[in-house]
């Protein structure tokens, strides 16, 4: 993006560049603009500082974003056998961890099908499928309510993994990328005898790591912020899965549980934060992609 | 016997059959079945099913709830539209410009720090800023000799209040998008504006918004089309109150479906939504061809 960025020079030459590229009427522009970006930071840093406190403390005003008092205690709580919050986290591992897994499998593999073989129905399907990206979620609620209600799966972590794992979406990305991979790699395989299988396994999906990294991270993070479908889907606690279930516990705690409540919060945050913070820019890339979804 | 990863066309099946199965019974047949749904009376006990015809669409088109909760919904989106892509282009163009890596990043990671998280997580945290006696915002307000705003119960207020959290939620999305439009301007374009004397304002109008004016469609009609869904946000922070000032349409599916249990007029409203989703999807392909065309 800048020069700086586009080789390593020596560190006094790099420092240099640094500076050549703060043009310093832009100065005041990215001091307003860092402004704002605190302004935006304030309600987690409020998020994280309420949890902080005391419970008699949570809703003492003037707000200070620092408490006086430092206490883990809303943590230990949350963490604490009488809130079932360590099963909802593990209820939501578990769930984004298989859907993940899931449409990465079935999708590269259905993709693998429509941009390299050759097969009788090949264009109908596809368009079968791409019409998926039409549908909200919200439209297939009511029936997967019921049909998961006649199989005995309502209350369940397969109902929201199951249709979590269906991806028009990771299909159609999958197939984009694969077309955009030279082929010759694979023809020269087959040519030497190799199955289809060994030429996914062992020369496509290997090309293919960056484009899975960015599907692996949107379904993760869908599957994580998730509210809708286990508020219709799931009843009990032992099967709650963390956003859903957190308002829950909002609603049945009360006002003077909120130091709990956004400790639970800043804990369900904490993964993707981290994840953040480390592959920033990939994520923001991957995350973007999913925009081309419509 | 012949590995059957041999032969290219059942390789295409087996590789393609995970997927779509998975595909027809979690998507396909559950969007189908709304349809299905919408035009039967189903018994929820007997299941006992029977044809309505045009019934359950006639009674949602003649439901003064029902066109509350479509008039919110566009109020919504007309609001949400013009404060997350409009916002997002501006800050788009405040940050198109050479900057330190540091502050790059610092801004990015403010910017799209909340497009990461639940939505249902953070709106329990803007529903404590929102409080009327205990909120920050309003303490704020009052320090600045200003007078409290129920901002979650004044039903003139309330929808407002969801589009400040909903632009803060989601207008790095569209800052990110509409910044790689940005940044993929050819440098010579721009160059030649300026040599020709060209000021700031100048080349944003005539050189960069033409140039960039597909993503800005493209950002118009994500909003739109994520906006129709708004659920999460509105749930928790009014329950579509005060009164029905803030009910929306997946609202008042989801309301119709499995709080009234009329199952028929729950998947005639899903359609409703369906059909929104396929104009706004049509107008803008219309628009975009329009403007290829010119």
């Amino acid at each position: 993006m800048t020069a700086a960025t586009l080789d390593r020079p020596a560190t006094s030459a790099r420092l240099l560049s640094a500076l050549q590229v703060v043009h310093w009427r832009n100065l005041p522009l990215m001091a307003g603009l860092c402004i704002a970006a605190i302004l935006m930071l304030m309600p987690f840093l409020w998020m994280v500082g309420a949890s902080l406190r005391p419970a008699g403390e949570a809703y003492r005003l003037p707000p200070s974003i620092i408490p006086r008092e430092w206490t883990l205690a809303a943590y230990r709580e949350a963490l604490g056998s009488g809130i079932p919050f360590v099963q909802m986290y593990w209820n939501s591992l578990v769930v984004a961890a298989l859907s993940t897994l899931g449409v990465l499998i079935t999708a590269s593999m259905a993709a693998f099908a429509f941009a390299r073989l050759e097969f009788r129905g090949s264009t109908p399907l596809f368009l079968t499928m791409l019409g998926g990206l039409m549908v909200p979620p919200a439209l297939t609620l009511i029936p997967l309510y019921f049909g998961f209600a006649r199989l005995g799966l309502l209350d369940s972590l397969s109902a929201l993994i199951l249709p979590a794992m269906a991806s028009s979406f990771g299909v159609y990305m999958m197939r984009q990328f694969m077309l955009s991979q030279p082929r010759e790699l694979e023809e020269a395989a087959l040519m030497d005898g190799a199955s289809y299988w060994t030429i996914f396994w062992r020369i496509s999906l290997p090309q293919l790591g960056p484009a899975l990294a960015a599907l692996g991270i949107i379904t993760f993070t869908t599957s994580w912020n998730n509210y809708i479908s286990p508020f219709v889907l799931i009843k009990s606690w032992d099967k709650m899965t963390l956003p859903a279930g957190i308002v829950a516990l909002q609603g049945l705690m009360g006002a003077a549980s909120v130091s709990v409540v956004m400790a639970a919060a800043t804990m369900a945050i904490l993964p993707l934060l981290l994840v953040f913070l480390v592959a920033q820019r990939f994520i923001i890339e991957g995350m973007t992609m999913s925009g081309l979804k419509q | 016997m012949r590995s059957p990863f041999m032969s290219e066309r059942a390789s295409a099946y087996l590789f393609l059959a995970p997927g779509f199965i998975l595909y027809l019974l979690m998507a396909l047949v559950p969007a189908l079945a709304t349809l299905a749904f919408s035009l039967t009376e189903v018994d929820r006990f007997t299941w006992g099913i029977s044809f309505a015809g045009a019934d359950n669409l006639l009674f949602v088109l003649s439901d003064r709830r029902f066109w509350t909760a479509f008039g919110n919904t566009f109020t919504f989106i007309a609001m949400a539209v013009a404060g997350n892509v409009g916002l997002g282009l501006l800050l788009a163009v405040l940050i198109d410009r050479q900057m330190p890596r540091a502050v790059l990043y610092f801004l990015r990671l403010a910017f799209f720090l909340p497009v990461l998280v639940a939505t249902a997580l953070v709106s329990l945290v803007w529903q404590l800023l929102y409080s009327t006696d205990l909120g920050i915002l309003n303490y704020y307000l009052n320090e600045l000799h200003l007078p409290s705003v129920s901002w979650l119960t004044n039903s003139r207020v309330a929808m407002v209040s969801i589009v400040i959290l909903d632009v803060w939620k989601h207008v790095g999305f569209f800052m990110i998008i509409q910044l790689a439009a940005l940044q993929g301007i050819p440098r010579s374009l721009v160059e030649a504006g300026e040599l020709d004397g060209a000021g700031f304002w100048q080349i944003f109008r005539y050189i960069k918004l033409p140039y960039i004016l597909p993503v800005v469609l493209f950002c118009v009609t994500y909003a739109t089309i994520t906006g129709l869904q708004v659920f999460d946000s509105i749930r928790i922070l009014t329950q579509g109150g005060p009164g029905d000032a803030t009910i929306s349409l997946v609202m008042y599916m989801y309301e119709e479906a499995f709080g009234a249990q009329d199952i028929g007029v729950g998947s005639a409203a899903a359609f409703i939504l369906l059909a929104a989703i396929a104009v706004t999807t049509l107008v803008q392909w219309r628009i975009g061809r329009r403007m290829v065309a010119q």
